[in-house]
């Protein structure tokens, strides 16, 4: 029995960290920027096939592709703030009608880039192995690629929180989520900040790409499911909280294990009860104040 | 030091400025008041480039500054410590302090200039670690008044520092008003307290609909019983 919850709870933490990255990269774009990016996944989805393709064709180390990706990424993100969403808020006369417009770009962007994601690769499903060797974590086995995941994913998930609470520009990004006027009047240029938080969310996106074709087959129209599973932990954490994002990553990726012991099939079920009871019952997430 | 040449205002259709024209000399102290919703905070926002004119120059010195973004106002040297006060309520008294030095220029020497803001309110200094929410209305004005200052500004403009505040904490802003104004800031003060405001200012500029109806030396304007009465309610 407890060899049982060791081994749900592990198999949960190491789904968790990959969550946790997934959602605080929607945070940031969603919390921060305010554009509820639902081609989230397609972020990550591009990440997953760049590692792939440098794997296969370039024989490139997946964990040498983690820092490939995910900039070329953040600059993708970057970019596309900088050119279609400024232009956006800039004609928006308040927030709630860019959020709105926003996101029906963001569903602009997921066909797009899925659809270009099918005609280059195809829709069948991709993948390859990379450290597959097993690992016995306090008698449970897993295999390393797992470990290695959940590993990045904290370092990841670390330095980011060191970037946010130290450095100056991340402290411009905190102060800009809790009232971007009274940044303005602190000399924070918001439009740049906005660029890049959505860059940071869309080099998140990459990070998790990457680690996700480590452990798991990958294919074109992956996304989707991602972007769901964000946008319950962003719920689930509190909006706007990047540390309750990465807390709630960590504790859907203990559900899902849980569920998936009892229940393989019911997982989506399980996510959307608790993002249903989230909003009944604490609509603020559970760091949201 | 401050030029307004007929500057107008909209938000969308609504015109809230009407051909301002106004000026601020260096080391002075303008009080600028108007009943609720005569335009003062909308003017402030003006010039600090949180709105763009529609028609209309603003002038920092011999800058133009009515077509730039709030960004590069800051680092000419205006600051704005907003309604409210506006501090950042999930970062720490330090941390707020170190937002108001954000231009590059200024964060270079942000320790230097916290000393400074602790030797004005070193209730902050005490308090530096905890969250700004945490802090009573009083407070937060302090640290919205300390981290405005944090960019060593040529100009402060202050909305309604005495909002919400107890009699006894709004003579002390007003102390440090005229303290800022010793150490060589100039400020122009929107404030519903008129009688102390005339009492501390050099000049002032009365509002209504948008519009600038008077203007004069503030010792003047609180002997004129005309204007008390139609306008500053006193």
């Amino acid at each position: 029995m407890i060899t049982t919850i060791l081994d749900i709870l592990i198999a949960g933490l190491l789904m968790g960290g990959i969550y946790a990255i997934i959602a605080v990269g929607l945070s940031l774009q969603y919390g921060v920027a305010r554009v509820f990016n639902v081609s989230h996944g397609e972020f990550i989805m591009l990440g997953a096939f760049g590692t792939w393709i440098l794997f296969t064709a370039f024989g490139i180390n997946p964990l040498i592709s983690l820092v490939m990706c995910a900039p070329v990424l953040f600059l993708l993100g970057f970019y596309i703030h900088k050119t279609i969403f400024r232009t956006l808020l800039r004609s928006s006369k308040i927030i709630e009608i860019f959020e709105s417009k926003s996101m029906l770009v963001a569903f602009g962007l997921m066909y797009i880039i899925q659809n270009i994601a099918i005609l280059v690769w195809g829709s069948d499903i991709k993948g390859y192995s990379y450290l597959n060797s097993p690992v016995n974590i306090a008698g449970a086995v897993f295999p390393a690629n797992r470990l290695v995941t959940l590993l990045f994913a904290l370092l990841i998930g670390a330095v980011f929180y060191l970037f946010l609470s130290r450095t100056r520009m991340g402290k411009a990004i905190r102060a800009s989520a809790q009232d971007p006027a009274a940044a303005g009047l602190m000399g924070v240029n918001i439009n740049q900040v906005l660029a890049l938080c959505f860059g940071f969310g869309a080099l998140m996106a990459g990070f998790a790409g990457t680690l996700l074709s480590l452990c798991f087959p990958i294919k074109a129209t992956m996304g989707m499911e991602y972007t769901i599973i964000a946008i319950i932990i962003v719920t689930l954490g509190g909006l706007g909280s990047i540390v309750g994002s990465f807390i709630g990553g960590f504790i859907l990726g203990i559900i899902s294990s849980l569920v998936s012991y009892i229940e393989p099939s019911l997982t989506l079920v399980a996510y959307y009860v608790i993002f249903i009871l989230m909003l009944l019952i604490k609509p603020k997430g559970i760091m949201g104040k | 030091m401050l030029t307004l040449n007929t500057v107008n205002t909209y938000y969308g259709k609504f015109r809230a400025l009407w051909d301002v024209t106004m000026q601020v000399n260096e080391k002075e102290i303008v009080a600028l008041v108007g009943a609720n919703g005569a335009g003062k905070t909308t003017l402030l926002n003006t010039i600090s480039g949180l709105l763009q004119p529609e028609s209309g120059t603003i002038n920092f010195f011999s800058d133009r500054i009515d077509n730039i973004e709030t960004n590069k106002i800051v680092e000419q040297g205006i600051s704005q410590i907003p309604e409210g006060g506006k501090v950042f309520p999930e970062m720490t008294i330090l941390e707020n302090l170190e937002m108001g030095a954000y231009t590059k220029e200024h964060w270079k020497v942000k320790d230097e200039t916290i000393e400074f803001v602790y030797s004005l309110f070193p209730k902050l200094r005490e308090r530096k670690k905890q969250l700004a929410r945490t802090l009573s209305g009083g407070e937060r004005q302090m640290l919205a008044v300390g981290r405005g200052l944090m960019s060593r500004p040529k100009l402060c403009t202050f909305d309604e520092p005495s909002y919400g505040l107890s009699p006894k904490l709004v003579t002390e802003f007003f102390d440090i008003i005229v303290k800022l104004r010793e150490m060589g800031t100039t400020v122009l003060l929107v404030e519903q307290n008129v009688q102390q405001t005339l009492e501390i200012a050099d000049r002032a500029y009365v509002m209504e609909n948008g519009r600038i109806v008077s203007e004069g030396k503030s010792s003047d304007m609180l002997k004129d019983d005309h204007i008390k009465k139609a306008y500053l309610g006193l």
